[in-house]
């Protein structure tokens, strides 16, 4: 019997202190605001970040394969600089011993 | 406005003949039956460019950009054929001499039925060579350069045999 008497106290019915309410929202609300600047804060900081790694990345990687590309071409109109020059050179030294030659006989 | 318009009119009476000439040397119908093609095409652009990479240690390489330095252009072609006949002589030299203006002079000539045929122009200003166009053709083998701007004959033929290339002229002249 004493059992249930103290059941029945325990289980009874029982209106919330006064201001209950209220200081349970209000710790709601800061729970919120904290969980929200957790996970909100570092997801608008980030972009800053990645934005400005991703412009130092892509401008070293056009900057790279513009000085690649212009050595490249560099090195092929090196190469049509000379093969011209080597062809022209021989046909008119050619020319200039053909000339040497009749002048001597 | 009317000395305006005659300092311009000067201007272009002076500019124009001093100008260096690039003449057309492309063959399309020879580049058909050519059996190795070597085109060079070199502005005054990509000479600079390419003056930029020749080595300042290398005695021929250095002597190329000194020259190159002041032109305007280079354009070589050269047709190798596989057999004889492949191409009518006097024909290109006739299209590529219809090209030239009043100052082209014919500088040498050389005609031989064993070895190769060379005619050489130059563009002349007063003594200033300001153009070269040389024609060799070979019964395999057909060449065409046109060199745009001044340039120095004696030393471009200097130049021969710099480039890790044999000097070509005294090998033949042994034959």
């Amino acid at each position: 019997m004493n059992l249930d008497n103290d059941l029945k106290r325990a289980m009874r019915r029982e209106s919330p202190p006064a201001g209950f309410a209220e200081r349970v929202m209000q710790r709601c609300g800061a729970a919120d605001s904290a969980a929200a600047a957790e996970v909100g804060g570092p997801t608008r900081r980030r972009p800053i970040w990645w934005r400005a790694a991703a412009a130092s990345v892509t401008l070293a990687v056009v900057l790279g394969g513009y000085a690649v590309h212009r050595q490249r071409e560099g090195e092929r109109a090196r190469e049509q600089v000379l093969r011209a020059m080597s062809i022209a050179s021989e046909k008119v030294a050619y020319a200039q011993q053909q000339v040497r030659d009749i002048g001597s006989h | 406005m009317r000395k305006f318009v005659m300092t311009l009119a000067l201007i272009s009476i002076v500019a124009i003949p001093a100008a260096a000439q690039s003449i057309r040397i492309d063959f399309p119908d020879l580049e058909d039956r050519a059996e190795e093609v070597v085109d060079v095409t070199l502005d005054a652009d990509m000479l600079r460019l390419g003056a930029k990479f020749l080595s300042g240690d290398d005695e021929g390489e250095r002597a190329v950009r000194d020259m190159v330095k002041n032109l305007e252009g280079i354009y070589v072609r050269s047709y190798e054929f596989s057999k004889d006949g492949q191409y009518d002589h006097r024909g290109l030299v006739d299209r590529v001499k219809s090209q030239l203006g009043a100052t082209w002079k014919p500088l040498v000539t050389v005609r031989s039925k064993t070895k190769e045929n060379v005619n050489i122009w130059a563009d002349m200003r007063g003594d200033r060579v300001v153009g070269l166009v040389i024609v060799a053709a070979e019964p395999h083998e057909f060449t065409v350069v046109n060199i745009v701007g001044p340039i120095d004959i004696d030393r471009l033929a200097a130049l021969e045999g710099q480039f890790g290339i044999p000097k070509i002229s005294k090998e033949r002249n042994r034959d």
